[in-house]
């Protein structure tokens, strides 16, 4: 607002404010420059590359096997769908058929850690929006039950490396089917407590509704994926749209949001994770109880012929992709990892623009950003 | 194929670097390995590129042929998971007109860009691929530019595609490449002032392989095994 009486000396400017690297809400090591007048965002510059360590590079002096375990590395929470993209990406080339059982063990997994890392989200996203610890406190108990399971069958609690071009690494435990069914009695818990302590959260929808929302045209110019694309009404999910493995055979939901803001992120997830369960125990009544985890015919050392292939997954936070280009060898000519979480932080910008600076934070979180992912 | 040791002796010559002229020492390092290796030499001479067989009349190329009026382009079948895709490769100074029929022609509809990325052929140049998806027909293409060392020039899309403008930030830091036009080529994942420093490049090794590292780093270490 211009007054009558102008005093130049009194000019309003335009403040920049610098968030980050360390910050606890940034969710890692993420910087931005925020450029404000008065509470309005009026500018964002985006800092990343803090944890860049060249993971292309490294893809490139790994052999096929060595690079599962990069794979985990990048997408730390959501390691078994990178783990199975890169696998997918290899044997595409190579021509591999992966036996049932392998695929049913893969995709249980898969979605067992797509609840996990939702279960991340929400708790760091409930301290984003201002429910402070309970929601956080709430999703990792739940959490735990399901990094119990994957320490249990891959021996790991984080980098689990279980996943082998092909198959698998081993066998799971005997009682696999048992221990899912009451990991998942739990998690339908935890579902039900984080609906009922977040969604109708007076608190939690005033900072949540008609903040950082997108179009439909937005998103896909913007190349979002995941329950950030669905949010904004777009029902594309690659489990559906070019289903792989074994999600032909299985029934579920896409859920999608009608405003594309960051309480229908929120929303999606949600109802994602209740899909998720009834995937996971589709694919346990499914699942055959004995045959080989790996083809019969697998040769021991993994050699591509040359050529490329672009495998994609649907990873929690969207469309998780592996370019492989092989010149023969047992190494990648180059590999280009396309991580869902640096092509939606990169609309970041043009979110939160005209926002207020409190909203950043809570618009940020609703992306739900792997720094290590976004850097590679 | 070049070998990880062919790289560092470029890599420790700066005048080899990054058009190798002298082909001399490696083409002497690799007969000393071929020699020694002679189940790796057999593998060497296997052919190393992909053979190149043309899409079937109908298929997405045709409709970006009819879209693009006067575009010559080579298109050929590469290997997808689900089933197998178009690749097509065009003449850099034409991507934005590819890439703007691409997304506005209504039979293509390719209006998301998956990712965008290059791929260093070191005598052949360098390449950008564009991978591009449709969400409503649900087809998809990869379009493909080369250009030279000398001259790494690609007008950037990233007025096309909004998607695009941190994939080619990422691109010129990796590789080089100069994406004309495009608003802030800024180094994005690198540090600010890493302007002349492509990591991605095949003439920039990882790191040097130590003496006592010895063979066991070397590419086709572990050949006993099989």
């Amino acid at each position: 607002m211009v007054l009558e009486q102008h005093d130049p000396a009194l000019e309003v400017i335009d403040m920049p404010i610098n968030m980050g690297p360390q910050h606890p809400s940034t969710h890692g090591v993420f910087r931005m420059v925020l450029v404000v007048d008065g509470e309005r965002i009026v500018d964002v510059v985006p800092h990343i590359g803090y944890m860049h360590r060249g993971g292309e590079k490294l893809m490139e002096t790994m052999d096929y096997r060595q690079g599962i375990g990069y794979a985990d590395r990048t997408e730390y929470l959501a390691q078994f769908s990178a783990e199975l993209c890169y696998c997918m990406a290899v044997e595409r080339l190579m021509d591999i058929e992966v036996p049932e059982r392998a695929q049913y063990i893969r995709v249980i997994l898969t979605e067992l850690n797509r609840l996990s890392s939702h279960f991340m989200f929400m708790g760091a996203f409930g301290i984003d929006a201002g429910i402070f610890g309970t929601s956080f406190t709430y999703a990792f108990a739940q959490r735990e039950y399901l990094q119990e399971l994957f320490e249990e069958v891959s021996g790991d609690r984080l980098m689990y490396a279980y996943f082998r071009v092909g198959g698998l690494a081993w066998e799971v435990t005997d009682n696999f089917v048992e221990r899912c069914h009451e990991v998942l009695k739990h998690t339908q818990q935890g579902i039900r407590d984080l609906d009922e302590l977040m969604t109708r959260n007076e608190i939690f929808m005033a900072r949540c509704q008609n903040i950082g929302a997108f179009s439909a045209e937005q998103a896909v110019a913007y190349g979002l994926s995941g329950p950030m694309l669905r949010a904004s009404g777009v029902p594309w999910d690659l489990r559906k749209d070019e289903p792989y493995s074994i999600y032909n055979r299985l029934n579920f939901e896409i859920p999608v949001g009608n405003y594309g803001d960051v309480y229908d992120r929120y929303l999606v997830r949600l109802a994602e994770m209740k899909q998720s369960v009834s995937i996971v125990e589709q694919a346990l009544g499914q699942l055959p109880p004995e045959g080989p985890i790996v083809p019969e015919k697998m040769p021991r050392r993994l050699r591509t012929p040359p050529g490329e292939v672009y495998a994609r997954v649907e990873s929690p936070r969207g469309e998780w992709g592996v370019y492989l280009v092989s010149k023969g060898g047992d190494k990648p000519y180059r590999l280009h990892m396309r991580s869902p979480s640096f092509c939606n932080l990169s609309a970041l910008k043009a979110m939160t623009i005209g926002q207020f600076l409190a909203d950043a934070v809570v618009i940020l979180g609703s992306i739900d950003i792997v720094l290590c992912d976004v850097d590679r | 194929m070049t070998t990880d040791g062919e790289n560092q002796e470029q890599a420790h010559d700066p005048a080899a670097a990054p058009a190798p002229s002298d082909a001399e020492a490696p083409a002497a390092a690799a007969a000393e390995k071929a020699a020694a290796r002679p189940a790796r030499a057999a593998r060497e001479a296997e052919a190393k590129e992909a053979p190149r067989v043309a899409p079937p009349a109908g298929a997405i190329h045709d409709l970006l042929a009819a879209a693009v009026p006067g575009l010559e382009m080579k298109a050929y079948v590469i290997p997808d998971i689900t089933g197998e895709s178009v690749a097509v490769e065009v003449a850099p100074e034409r991507i934005p007109d590819v890439l703007t029929a691409a997304r506005d022609d209504a039979r293509l509809d390719l209006k998301y860009l998956r990712t965008l990325t290059g791929v260093d052929w070191q005598e052949e140049g360098l390449e950008v691929v564009y991978h591009l998806a449709s969400l409503g027909q649900g087809h998809h293409l990869t379009v493909k530019t080369r250009v030279s060392y000398e001259a790494p020039n690609v007008p950037s899309v990233a007025s096309i595609y909004p998607a695009a403008d941190w994939h080619e930030r990422e691109t010129r830091d990796m590789f080089g490449i100069n994406f004309e036009g495009h608003p802030n080529l800024v180094p994005l994942l690198l540090p600010e002032d890493m302007t002349d420093h492509f990591p991605l490049r095949k003439d920039n090794p990882l790191q040097e392989i130590e003496e006592w590292q010895g063979e066991n780093l070397r590419e086709g270490a572990g050949e006993g095994d099989e």
